[in-house]
C-alpha cells in the first residue's frame, strides 16, 4: 500500500512536470532558457530584479507588420529598454512555417526594421511558446522584478492590421509597466491577445 | 499586400462592383431587391467564397483571427443593421482553436428604408467598406469598397427581386443562431476545471457544441465532452486559465446535433435538483413539512450511528453525574447541549451556503474532504481520548458531581458535547437524512436552516427528553468508582475513531503528510503529560498550550508541504482493470455504458463515510450480491467522493442527494430515470432492485417488439 502510494505520488509529480500548464497572471512566470539570434543564452531567472517583456513575433504576420511598419514596436522597445526593462522578442515559428527565420536571416531583418529589443530568442521547437501558451503574434507578457507575471495579452486595444490604428490605441504593455513602476496595481492585467496564430510545429 | 480597391460608381443596375476577387477569396455584396421604395424591409448579405482550406472568422474569432467588419455609406433614409453571424465551426490549429467558416459564408444584414424616406435621386448608391482577415497557415488581411446601385421607385416596385441572391441569403439566415425558446432553459455551474452547461430542450440531445460570445472566459481549444440527458444535454467546459471568478452569465451559441444553433445567456444554476430527473420513489419528499419531519426523524436516528455513540456515552456519564442535581439545572444542561448542536450545525450550513454562493461544488460531508479539517478532528479526538484514559483531567471533572466547579464548567462542557456530537455525526448520514439534506441545499437558505434546525433538534432529543423526565434516568446506577472505569473505557471507541480519521487523512493527504500528523500526536501526548504531571498550575497550562500550538503548526506545515491529492481515486483507477471490478466514475463512462444498452450501478462513496464502508464490505462485497450483480450484467461504477469532485457532486444533485452513501441504478434506457436505493442497504434490497430492473427491461423489450 505504501509502495503503491509512493508510486502514484511520483507518477503524479511526473505528470505535473511533463504537462505545460498555461500561465496565469499573478503567478510566477515559468523560467526558460533560450538562445538568441547571436547564439547567446538567456535565462529568465538571470533577469530577476528587472522587468521583462516577452513579445511573440512573426515578421510575415500582418498584425506584427502593423506594429513594425508603423515603428510602434521599435519605439516601445527603445523606450522601455532605455528605462532598464529587458525586452525579449520570441520567434516560435517552426521551420517551414510562416515567419521562420534562421539566426542570420533574423539579424538581417532586425537591422532592416531597426528593431531594438534586448534580444530575439529563436524558439523553432515552440518550447518557450508552449510554456507560456502564447497564442498570437503579437502576444505580450510583462514580468515584474520578483518574477511574477503581471500582464498577459494584446499589445493594445485596436484589433486591426491598419497602420493608422496605432495612433490613439491604448497600449496595455506600456500601461502595465508604467503602473507597476509607479507602485500601483496593473489595472488591465489580462486581455485576449489578437493577431495571427503562432505558427507552431504541427500547426499547419 | 493590403488590398485597396477604390471602386467608382458604375452603370445603373449593374452589380459589377458589388464583388471583388481578393487573395484567397471572393467577396460580394448581395442586395436582392432591384428597386428601393419607402417603408421597405429586406435582408442584404455579405458573401465570402474562400479557396480550399482558407477561412474567415466568427464574431468571437477564438484564439487568433478577427471577424470581418463592414462600414456603410447609405443614402438618407436607408439604414443597415449589424452583420449577423451564422453558427461557426471549430477550426483547430495545433494547440489553438479558432471559430470561423470555410468554403462559403453569407453574413445576413437587415436593411430598412424609412417610411418617410425622401428618395429623390433616381439612382441610390449603397456602398460598404469591408475588411476581413482570411487565414490558412498564414493570415492575410483584406479590404474592399463595394458599391451597389438601385433604382428609387414610388410606393410599388416594378421589377422582381433577385431570387438567386435571396435564396442564398435565406440559406445562411437559417444558420444564424436564434434566441432560445422560452420553454427551454440553460444554466451553468462552476466546477474546479470550468463549467458544466446544462441545456434543457425537453428532448434528449445526442451532442452539442458551445461557442463562447465572450472572450477570455472559456478555454477555446479544450474539448467539450457532451453528456446526453433525458431532457437535453450537458457540456463540460474548461475555463480560461486567467479567469479569476465565475462570470455572472455564460453567453454564447449552442449548436445541437441536428445543426440548429441557439443564442444562450446561461445563468448560474441555483443548485438545480436537475429538472427532468423525477424524484425517485425512495425519496418521495413533497414539501417543506415532510422534509422537516424526515430531518427530525433522521436526527433521532443519528444517535444510534456508530460514530455518534461514543459521544452519547460521554453524555450518558454526565447524566449520571447530574442526576442528583436540581431539575431546572438538568433542563438547562439539556438545552445548552441542544444549543451546542444547533449552533455547530447551523454554522456549518452557513459556511456551506456561502461557499455555494461563491460557486464551489460542495455537498454535505465536504469538511471531510479537507486534510486540515481531518487532522484537526483527529488531534481533538486524540487529546480527548488521552483525557478520558486518565492522562490528565480536563476542566469538566466527571467524578466530582454537584460542586460549584462542575456547575460552572458543566454548561461549557454540555455545549461542547453538543458540538462534538454534531461533528462526529456529520459523516453518518442516517436513513432519510441524505434526502432531507439534498432537499435543503436545493432550496432557499431559509429552508436549509429550517431543515438543519429540525435535524439538530432530532439529534438532541433523547438527551433533552432525559433532562425533562429524570425519572427515566433512575434506571442508571448510582455514581461511584465504576464511573472512572467507564470513562477510561470510553477512550477505546474514541481512539478507534482517531484510527479511522487517520486512515481517511492518509487517503487524502498521502503517507508523507501522515508523519506530520503522527508527530502532532506525540506533541499532544507531551502536552497531556505536562497537564497531568502538574495539574492546576498556570505555568504548566501555558507550556501545554505552547506545545499544542507547535503541534498544530507542524500539522499545517506537513499538509502544505507533503499534502497530495487524488491518491485514492488514482489508486482506484489502477485497480480497475480486473473483470467485474468497479470502474471509477465519469459521466462519460456512464453515458457510454447506457448507450451500449447496459444498466449502470453507481456506488457513491467516500473513505471518510463509515456507513459507505459498512455497506460495501457487508452487502455489496457479499457473495450473494456479487453473483447477482455479475449475472444481471450491470456496469459497476464507484464514484469516490473522498476528495472534492464536481462531476460527482452534480450527479448526486441530479439524484436529489447531497451526500454519501447514495446508491443509484441507471437503467440502460437513457431516458429512464435512475432508481435510487435506500442508504442502509440490505442484500435483498439490492437483489430485488436488480431483479425489477431485469423485469422492466424484458417488459419494455416485449412491448417494443410489436411496433418493430
Amino acid at each position: 500500500m505504501h509502495r503503491l502510494s509512493l508510486a502514484v505520488f511520483s507518477a503524479a509529480m511526473l505528470v505535473c512536470t511533463l504537462s505545460a500548464p498555461a500561465q496565469r497572471v499573478g503567478d510566477p512566470a515559468p523560467n526558460f532558457t533560450g538562445t538568441d539570434s547571436h547564439g547567446q543564452t538567456h535565462k529568465l531567472s538571470e533577469y530577476r530584479g528587472k522587468y521583462v517583456v516577452l513579445e511573440w513575433t512573426n515578421s510575415d504576420c500582418p498584425f506584427t507588420k502593423k506594429h513594425y511598419a508603423s515603428g510602434n514596436m521599435q519605439s516601445l522597445q527603445k523606450e522601455w529598454t532605455s528605462k532598464g526593462v529587458i525586452w525579449l522578442t520570441v520567434l516560435s515559428s517552426a521551420p517551414g512555417n510562416d515567419g521562420y527565420k534562421t539566426a542570420s536571416e533574423e539579424n538581417a531583418y532586425l537591422q532592416q526594421v531597426h528593431a531594438a529589443p534586448t534580444a530575439v530568442l529563436l524558439d523553432p521547437s515552440g518550447g518557450i511558446g508552449h510554456e507560456y501558451a502564447a497564442k498570437t503574434t503579437p502576444d505580450m507578457y510583462v514580468i515584474d522584478p520578483s518574477g511574477k507575471l503581471i500582464y498577459s495579452g494584446a499589445i493594445d486595444d485596436r484589433h486591426t492590421t491598419e497602420l493608422a490604428d496605432v495612433q490613439g490605441a491604448k497600449n496595455y504593455v506600456s500601461a502595465a509597466l508604467a503602473e507597476s513602476l509607479a507602485g500601483q496595481p496593473v489595472a488591465v492585467s489580462y486581455t485576449r491577445p489578437y493577431g495571427c496564430s503562432v505558427k507552431y510545429q504541427g500547426a499547419d | 499586400m493590403l488590398l485597396a480597391l477604390p471602386v467608382l460608381p458604375a452603370r445603373a443596375q449593374s452589380d459589377a462592383h458589388a464583388g471583388v476577387t481578393a487573395q484567397h477569396l471572393t467577396v460580394r455584396l448581395l442586395v436582392p431587391p432591384a428597386q428601393l421604395w419607402p417603408n421597405q424591409n429586406f435582408t442584404a448579405g455579405l458573401d465570402f467564397k474562400m479557396e480550399d482550406g482558407w477561412h474567415v472568422y466568427w464574431t468571437n474569432a477564438g484564439d487568433s483571427g478577427e471577424p470581418p467588419s463592414i462600414r456603410w455609406t447609405l443614402p438618407a433614409g436607408v439604414t443597415a443593421g449589424p452583420l449577423q453571424f451564422p453558427a461557426p465551426k471549430r477550426l483547430p490549429l495545433g494547440p489553438l482553436m479558432d471559430f470561423g467558416y470555410e468554403d462559403e459564408v453569407v453574413f445576413p444584414i437587415p436593411m430598412e428604408v424609412a417610411k418617410d424616406a425622401n428618395l429623390e435621386a433616381p439612382l441610390l448608391g449603397l456602398s460598404a467598406h469591408v475588411t476581413w482577415l482570411v487565414c490558412r497557415e498564414v493570415c492575410i488581411p483584406g479590404k474592399a469598397d463595394l458599391v451597389l446601385w438601385r433604382q428609387a421607385v414610388p410606393p410599388r416596385p416594378s421589377l422582381p427581386a433577385n431570387a438567386q441572391d435571396q435564396q442564398l441569403i435565406q440559406r445562411f439566415s437559417a444558420l444564424v443562431p436564434k434566441p432560445l425558446p422560452a420553454s427551454d432553459s440553460v444554466h451553468f455551474q462552476s466546477t474546479a476545471k470550468g463549467f458544466t452547461l446544462d441545456v434543457q430542450t425537453g428532448t434528449k440531445e445526442r451532442s452539442a457544441q458551445f461557442f463562447p460570445l465572450d472572450e477570455t472566459i472559456v478555454a477555446n481549444a479544450a474539448p467539450q465532452p457532451a453528456t446526453p440527458q433525458s431532457n437535453g444535454v450537458q457540456l463540460a467546459l474548461t475555463k480560461d486559465q486567467n479567469l479569476q471568478s465565475p462570470p455572472r452569465q455564460l453567453n454564447g451559441v449552442v449548436e445541437l446535433a441536428d445543426g440548429s444553433a441557439w443564442v444562450i445567456h446561461a445563468t448560474p444554476a441555483a443548485l438545480t435538483t436537475a429538472k427532468g430527473f423525477p424524484s425517485s420513489p425512495a425519496v418521495g419528499l413533497s414539501g417543506l413539512a415532510s422534509a422537516v419531519g424526515f430531518a427530525f426523524l433522521g436526527g433521532i436516528l443519528l444517535n444510534l450511528m456508530p460514530c455518534v455513540f461514543p459521544v452519547l456515552f460521554i453524555k450518558g456519564l454526565s447524566l449520571v453525574q447530574s442526576s442528583q442535581q436540581e431539575r431546572a439545572q438538568l433542563r438547562a444542561h439539556g438545552w445548552v447541549y441542544t444549543l451546542g448542536i444547533l449552533v455547530s450545525f447551523l454554522s456549518v450550513v452557513a459556511v456551506l451556503l456561502a461557499l455555494r454562493a461563491a460557486g464551489r461544488q460542495l455537498g454535505w460531508g465536504f469538511q471531510f474532504q479537507s486534510p486540515i479539517f481531518l487532522a484537526a478532528m483527529a488531534m481533538l479526538l486524540f487529546f480527548l481520548g488521552l483525557a478520558l484514559a486518565g492522562q490528565f483531567e480536563i476542566g469538566l471533572s466527571l467524578t466530582s458531581a454537584g460542586g460549584s466547579l462542575a456547575q460552572k464548567h458543566g454548561y461549557t462542557g454540555s455545549f461542547f458535547t453538543g458540538v462534538l456530537a454534531m461533528v462526529v455525526a456529520t459523516p453518518c448520514t442516517a436513513p432519510f437524512m441524505g434526502a432531507a439534506i439534498g432537499y435543503a441545499l436545493a432550496h432557499s437558505a431559509f429552508v436549509s436552516f429550517a431543515i438543519f434546525t429540525a435535524l439538530g433538534l432530532g439529534l438532541a432529543l433523547p438527551y433533552l427528553a432525559l433532562a425533562y423526565f429524570p425519572a427515566w434516568a433512575r434506571i442508571l446506577p448510582k455514581p461511584g468508582a465504576w464511573m472512572e472505569i467507564l470513562k477510561q473505557a470510553v477512550a477505546v471507541p474514541i481512539f478507534a475513531t482517531v484510527i479511522w480519521l487517520v486512515w481517511v487523512f492518509t487517503q487524502i493527504a498521502g503517507t508523507n503528510a501522515l508523519i506530520g500528523l503522527l508527530g502532532a500526536f506525540l506533541l499532544l501526548a507531551v502536552a497531556g503529560w505536562v497537564l497531568g504531571r502538574w495539574p492546576g498550575k498556570s505555568s504548566a497550562a501555558i507550556a501545554a498550550a505552547a506545545v499544542l500550538i507547535v503541534a498544530i503548526a507542524v500539522q499545517v506545515w506537513a499538509v502544505n508541504t507533503f499534502g497530495e491529492q487524488h491518491t485514492s481515486t488514482v489508486a482506484l483507477a489502477v485497480n480497475a482493470d480486473a473483470p467485474g471490478a468497479w470502474q471509477p466514475y465519469s459521466p462519460d463512462y456512464v453515458a457510454k455504458q447506457r448507450a451500449q444498452g447496459r444498466a449502470v450501478f453507481v456506488d457513491f462513496t467516500a473513505s471518510w463515510c463509515l456507513s459507505c464502508q459498512v455497506n460495501e464490505r457487508v452487502i455489496l462485497d457479499s457473495d450473494a450480491v456479487k453473483q447477482q450483480l455479475q449475472a444481471s450484467g450491470v456496469a459497476l461504477v464507484r464514484a469516490d467522493w473522498t476528495n472534492q469532485d464536481a462531476d460527482i457532486t452534480q450527479a448526486l444533485a441530479a439524484l436529489g442527494r447531497s451526500g454519501v452513501p447514495t446508491y443509484a441504478i441507471y437503467p440502460a434506457d437513457p431516458s429512464a430515470a435512475p432508481h435510487v436505493l435506500p442508504e442502509v442497504l440490505t442484500k435483498s434490497v439490492v437483489i430485488d432492485a436488480l431483479n425489477s430492473l431485469a423485469a422492466s427491461h424484458q417488459q419494455s423489450a416485449s412491448l417494443s417488439r410489436p411496433t418493430n
